[in-house]
């Protein structure tokens, strides 16, 4: 489980984070949802160590994140972080030479997924291709956790579809997602759990079967009540 | 170690199409200097001897023979020179923020490896290291082929061979490069391990606090500037000449290790609590 207890985070003199709280379970897709800036991708950030915090913690399976728990959790962010210059194959390889749990089998199985070429250099893929080498290469990787940042932002509708497909597939399958997304019409049927943010702060946590199920609430409907308050 | 090995191993390869094209430029351009130099002094020789009847005896008394040291001052042999040193010197830079810049940003991928953030410094600094050697070692190489070259254009009669070692040594400019002794060799190459262990200290300032950053990282080389002339201050000005000289090199090697450590856990620690991307 990812714990995220009481985390501040200030810009400057701006406070981003006042104090959010929540958790993801493993084998669940936690979709966090706030408008643009309210801190959603430095959550992400600081569950990665990729920004300090100003206060709280963030616990990964009861353990402060250290250098062996990125084979344990990765973080697909909204931009490549592969250099331009290289194939995807040398891409693969540079994954394959540093992360024990990386999985060729399930790279080839993305890869054909995916519709990639493996000789296709980076700096020459459109924006839909390059989001799928992202999550290529962090969804071949055998870890327990996975953190997307807007998977969906600025691709077109077929290569959507395709990077929605994944989560209906066994690629995520038994893992704990966080998700950062707009997109939410793609994948709310696929979520379990939401958490809303708001002026920094957690507004609702809620699990959308229950949602859907007991109140017969869609994410969109609760998204509504709580932000057009 | 494996780890840093392989970061190590990547990281030099990123520079490798720099460091050979400084290589080929260094070699192009010395070796035309040895050219150039050496048929400018054949061409004044025959003038003065052919055209202006001068003596051979006359001309050598007057002019004095050809040697290593006349391409050695010239800015065809110190020009790429000094390239290869502004080019270390702006990597010194640009290995850390070419990974934060751009559409791609790799540093998420370097700090996301799970091994010690500490190894992408050492993995750094040691690409820094290996291309100033390879550097020194490969102008070294050259050095040699450029006496030959010089040999086989100006006569023997016109020429003074110089061995390498006698160019390097002779040449103040030369021998901060090629130090000559090994206890020169530590001090040369020492101190600039510190510098660029002080300014790897620096950048990570700047990428954890910003602005702020810029103003730590100076703070924090003027401190290390102050530590390690510490002992030379303290012998000069306030002991009266207190220390022997092998005190006082004792003394600045203690202050360069002490500033080195402190340099690698500040740097280690900035990676692993304030850096942020």
């Amino acid at each position: 489980m990812i714990e995220v207890k009481e985390i501040e985070k200030r810009y400057g003199r701006k406070k981003i984070l006042k104090g959010v709280s929540f958790t993801a379970e493993k084998g669940e897709i936690t979709c966090l949802i706030g408008i643009n800036g309210v801190g959603k991708t430095t959550i992400l950030k600081a569950i990665m160590a990729l920004t300090p915090l100003h206060k709280g913690q963030i616990l990964i399976d009861g353990k402060p994140i250290d250098k062996h728990s990125f084979e344990k959790i990765t973080f697909i962010p909204d931009s490549l972080t592969m250099l331009p210059n290289m194939t995807i194959n040398e891409a693969m390889e540079f994954m394959k030479d540093f992360y024990t749990c990386w999985n060729q089998k399930r790279a080839n199985e993305l890869l054909g997924f995916f519709r990639l070429e493996p000789s296709s250099r980076i700096s020459s893929l459109s924006k839909g291709n390059t989001a799928k080498v992202n999550l290529l290469l962090g969804l071949a990787l055998d870890v327990d956790y996975v953190l997307m940042d807007e998977p969906f932002s600025g691709i077109d509708m077929f290569s959507r579809e395709e990077i929605a497909n994944v989560f209906t597939s066994h690629l995520i399958e038994n893992r704990g997602v966080i998700i950062t997304t707009h997109e939410i019409g793609d994948i709310e049927h696929l979520l379990d759990k939401v958490v809303l943010l708001d002026d920094g702060l957690v507004t609702k946590e809620f699990s959308a079967e229950a949602a859907r199920e007991n109140e017969g609430k869609s994410v969109i409907d609760v998204m509504r009540e709580v932000y057009q308050k | 170690m494996k780890k840093y090995l392989q970061l190590v191993n990547f990281e030099f390869n990123r520079i490798v199409k720099l460091f050979t094209v400084l290589l080929g430029i260094t070699f192009v351009a010395q070796m035309i200097g040895v050219v150039v130099q050496s048929r400018s002094y054949l061409n004044l020789a025959n003038e003065k001897m052919y055209k202006e009847m001068m003596p051979q005896a006359e001309f050598l008394e007057s002019f004095g023979q050809m040697s290593f040291l006349q391409i050695a001052k010239s800015s065809w042999f110190f020009g790429p020179i000094a390239l290869c040193v502004a080019g270390v010197a702006f990597y010194i830079f640009f290995i850390w923020y070419r990974d934060w810049i751009g559409k791609n940003t790799f540093i998420y991928r370097l700090l996301m490896l799970p091994t010690s953030r500490l190894n992408i410094f050492f993995a750094k600094i040691t690409t820094i290291l290996l291309m100033t050697f390879g550097f020194v070692a490969v102008q070294l190489i050259m050095i040699p082929i450029e006496i030959m070259v010089l040999k086989a254009m100006v006569p023997n009669e016109f020429r003074l061979d110089m061995g390498v070692m006698e160019v390097v040594t002779i040449i103040p400019e030369l021998t901060l490069i090629f130090p000559s002794s090994f206890m020169q060799f530590i001090f040369h190459y020492g101190l600039g391990l510190l510098a660029v262990s002080v300014l790897f200290t620096g950048i990570l300032f700047e990428r954890s606090f910003k602005w702020k950053g810029i103003l730590a990282g100076l703070l924090y080389g003027a401190l290390a500037v102050v530590v390690l002339l510490l002992p030379l201050l303290l012998h000069e000005f306030v002991l009266n000449n207190f220390f022997y000289p092998i005190e006082l090199l004792v003394l600045e090697i203690i202050m360069g290790l002490l500033v080195l450590s402190a340099s690698i856990w500040v740097s280690g620690f900035l990676l692993k609590k304030k850096v942020t991307v």
